[in-house]
C-alpha cells in the first residue's frame, strides 16, 4: 500500500502538520511518497527528504498570486501523480485549503475522503480513522473500502516522524488540461495585520467575550507579549470586532495544541473547547465560577480578568527577572 | 440568477451532544432539528443575490419528510420553493451518495420547473458531521466550476466574482455560471421570518423526490466510507481551582502552581 503525502510549506520550510502526515502513513502500514508543488521548494524538500523514504517535486505548477498552486491545479495533479505512481490514497493536513481540494482529489480517484482525521488503527487490515463530529463532543471511527481513501488529518495528532537515511528528491509533471482550471484567480486581498501562526506556537494567550472591549482585549496581548506567546480568540471576541479572525481559535478557526494555553474571559463554549482541548497545560480565568473552562483548565482562576491579568503580567515580568 | 440552495437538516447546534450509553450513537433526543448554520447563511446570500439583482431561490433537502419543516422555514425567508429527496431505506449513505442524490434532483427540479439553474449553493460544512465533503464533491459530479468558503458573489459579465475566505485573506475569482459555491460566515446574519411570511409558508406544498423519481433504482455506488461507530472523547480532568478575594493572592497561587508544574 502507498500513500502520497501532500507537503505544504510555511515560512519555507516543511510545515509541521505535513510531516507528521509520515507517521500517519506509517502507522496506517503506507509507503509514503511525499509531494512538494510550491515554487522554491527545493530547500524544503531537501529537509523532507530526511524524514521520507521518497520526495517528489511537482514542476510546472499553476500558481496563485501567493506562489502557492491554485486549488483547480492541485486537485487535477495530485489526482493524476496519484495514478501515475500508484498510489491508493492521499494525506494532507487539516489546513482550510487542503480541506478544500481532498474531496475532489478522493472523487478524481474514485475513492472515499475522510476529513480531520485525529487518529488511526488498524484492526485486521482495515484502516480504522478517528474524526471528530458534532462540534468534538462525539468521535466517530470510519474507514475506506479496501483502505483506499483521501484523508485530512489535523495538526498534533501524530508525533513528528524520526529522521532517517536522506533521499534524492526527483522532478516530476504532470499534464493538467485546460479543462481542469475552471475557476480563475483574479486578485488576492491580503488581510490587515501580522501572519498569525496559531497551530505552531508553544504558548498562546487567548481572549473571549470576558475582555468586554477592544481596550480590554488589550491585557491579552500584553501578557502573549511578556510570554512570546501567539494571541488567540474565542468566536465572541472576532464577531465583536476586537482581533481579526485569523486569531480564531475552535470548530470554525484554528485547532491548536500549544504547550501552555491561556484562557482569558472564555467560558469554555464546546466550539471553542475542541480547538484547544489537547494543549499541554490549560491556564483559565473567568468572573463565572460555573465556567466549563474550568472543567478542563489545570489552573483555574474564578476572577475579573481586567484586575487578574495586569497583575500576571507583572508576576511573568518577575519571574523573567529571576 | 437561479439559486439551488442544498440544505441538511441537523440537530441544534447549540446543545451539546454526547453518546446513548446504551446505545453507543449519538443521543439527538434534546437537540430539535434546524438547518444547518452554514446552509442558512447560503439561503441568506442567495436571497440577498436575487433581491438586488432577480432570479428565484429553490432549496432541496436529503432525509425524511421530517425535513419539510426546514424547507418551509427556508421558503418563510425568501426561497420560492423546496424539496425533499426522500433517502429512506438507503443506510447510511456516504458524502459521495449524498452528493449524487442532490446532482440528481437539480436534474429533475430543473425538468419540472422547467429552468436551469445558474448557481448551486451549500454551507461549507454541517454542524453535525462537518466533513465539508458535499459540495466539492457536487462539484465535481457535475463537472462545474467551483468556489469555496466563500462569503460574497456578484455578477459579472459571463459569469460571477466570488470572495473566497482563506487563511490570510480573500482570494478573489471569477468563474463562468453555472457554477457550484460552498459559503461561510458572511458579515451579516440570516434575517428571520416574519409571521406573515411563516403564515404563508406553512401552506407551501414541498414535493418529496423519491429515488425512482430521480431514475436511481440502485445507489450508483457502494458507499466508499463506513461508519464503524462512535466513541466520547477522553475527558480531561479538571486541576486545582483558585477562589480568593482578592486578585493578588489568587495571582500568586497561580503562578506558583503553574511554576512547580513547570509551566512556565
Amino acid at each position: 500500500m502507498k500513500y502520497l503525502v501532500y507537503v505544504e510549506l510555511k515560512n519555507g520550510k516543511p510545515s509541521g502538520a505535513a510531516l507528521e502526515l509520515l507517521s500517519a502513513a506509517k502507522k496506517a502500514g503506507a509507503d509514503a511518497a511525499a509531494v512538494l508543488a510550491e515554487s522554491g521548494c527545493e530547500d524544503a524538500a531537501a529537509e523532507t527528504a530526511k524524514f521520507a523514504s521518497e520526495v517528489i517535486i511537482l514542476d510546472d505548477v499553476i500558481t496563485d498570486p501567493n506562489g502557492r498552486p491554485t486549488e483547480d491545479f492541485l486537485t487535477a495533479a495530485l489526482a493524476k501523480l496519484a495514478a501515475d505512481e500508484g498510489a491508493d490514497g492521499v494525506l494532507l493536513s487539516a489546513a482550510p485549503f487542503n480541506r478544500n481540494i481532498a474531496p475532489r482529489i478522493a472523487s478524481r480517484m474514485g475513492v472515499g475522503c475522510v476529513t480531520d482525521v485525529i487518529g488511526l488503527t488498524v484492526e485486521g487490515g482495515t484502516v480504522v480513522f478517528t474524526r471528530p463530529s458534532y462540534g468534538g463532543t462525539v468521535l466517530e471511527k470510519q474507514s475506506a473500502a479496501d483502505n483506499k481513501v483521501v484523508a485530512t488529518i489535523r495538526s498534533g495528532s501524530f508525533d513528528a516522524p524520526e529522521e532517517g537515511a536522506a533521499c534524492e528528491p526527483v522532478h516530476k509533471s504532470v499534464a493538467v488540461d485546460d479543462a481542469d482550471l475552471k475557476a480563475k484567480i483574479t486578485e488576492f486581498i491580503a488581510e490587515a495585520g501580522e501572519v498569525v501562526n496559531l497551530e505552531d506556537a508553544d504558548v498562546i494567550v487567548a481572549g473571549g467575550r470576558g475582555m468586554g472591549s477592544e481596550e480590554g482585549f488589550k491585557l491579552v496581548e500584553d501578557l502573549a507579549n511578556e510570554l512570546g506567546a501567539v494571541v488567540g480568540a474565542s468566536r465572541p471576541a472576532i464577531e465583536s470586532g476586537w482581533v481579526g479572525r485569523t486569531h480564531q481559535v475552535g470548530q470554525s478557526g484554528k485547532i491548536v495544541a500549544p504547550k501552555l494555553y491561556i484562557a482569558c474571559g472564555i467560558s469554555g463554549a464546546m466550539q471553542h473547547v475542541s480547538g484547544m482541548m489537547d494543549s499541554g497545560y490549560i491556564v483559565a480565568i473567568n468572573k463565572d465560577e460555573d465556567a466549563p473552562i474550568f472543567q478542563i483548565a489545570d489552573v483555574g482562576i474564578v476572577g475579573d480578568v481586567h484586575k487578574i491579568l495586569p497583575l500576571m503580567i507583572d508576576a511573568v515580568k518577575a519571574h523573567k527577572a529571576q | 440568477m437561479e439559486f439551488l440552495v442544498c440544505v441538511k437538516q441537523v440537530p441544534d447546534d447549540s446543545v451539546e451532544i454526547h453518546l446513548n450509553p446504551e446505545t453507543s450513537t449519538p443521543d439527538l433526543s434534546q437537540a430539535d432539528p434546524e438547518a444547518g448554520a452554514f446552509d442558512t447563511y447560503a439561503e441568506e446570500l442567495a436571497v440577498r443575490f436575487i433581491e438586488e439583482n432577480e432570479g428565484s431561490v429553490t432549496v432541496v433537502s436529503v432525509g425524511t419528510e421530517d425535513n419539510k419543516t426546514c424547507i418551509k422555514n427556508s421558503i418563510a425567508v425568501g426561497a420560492s420553493s423546496g424539496y425533499v429527496v426522500a433517502d429512506e431505506g438507503t443506510d447510511c449513505l456516504d458524502s459521495a451518495q449524498v452528493a449524487d442524490l442532490l446532482a440528481a434532483a437539480a436534474a429533475k427540479i430543473e425538468e419540472q420547473e422547467g429552468k436551469k439553474f445558474d448557481i448551486i449553493l451549500c454551507g461549507k460544512e454541517s454542524t453535525d458531521a462537518i466533513g465539508g465533503q458535499v459540495g466539492p464533491l457536487l462539484a465535481e459530479k457535475l463537472n462545474l466550476p467551483l468556489v469555496e468558503n466563500a462569503v460574497e458573489i456578484t455578477s459579472v459579465d459571463g459569469g460571477i466574482s466570488v470572495k473566497q475566505e482563506t487563511d490570510t485573506g480573500f482570494m478573489m475569482y471569477e468563474i463562468a455560471t453555472p457554477a457550484v459555491v460552498t459559503i461561510s460566515k458572511p458579515d451579516y446574519d440570516p434575517r428571520y421570518p416574519t409571521i406573515r411570511s411563516k403564515m404563508a409558508a406553512r401552506k407551501a406544498k414541498i414535493p418529496t423526490l423519491s429515488l425512482s423519481d430521480l431514475g436511481i433504482t440502485d445507489l450508483a455506488s457502494e458507499a466508499k466510507i463506513s461508519s464503524l461507530g462512535f466513541e466520547e472523547p477522553k475527558k480531561r480532568q479538571a486541576g486545582i481551582k483558585i477562589n480568593e478575594t482578592e486578585a493578588e493572592e489568587a495571582v500568586k497561587k497561580a503562578m506558583d502552581q503553574m511554576i512547580a508544574d513547570k509551566a512556565l
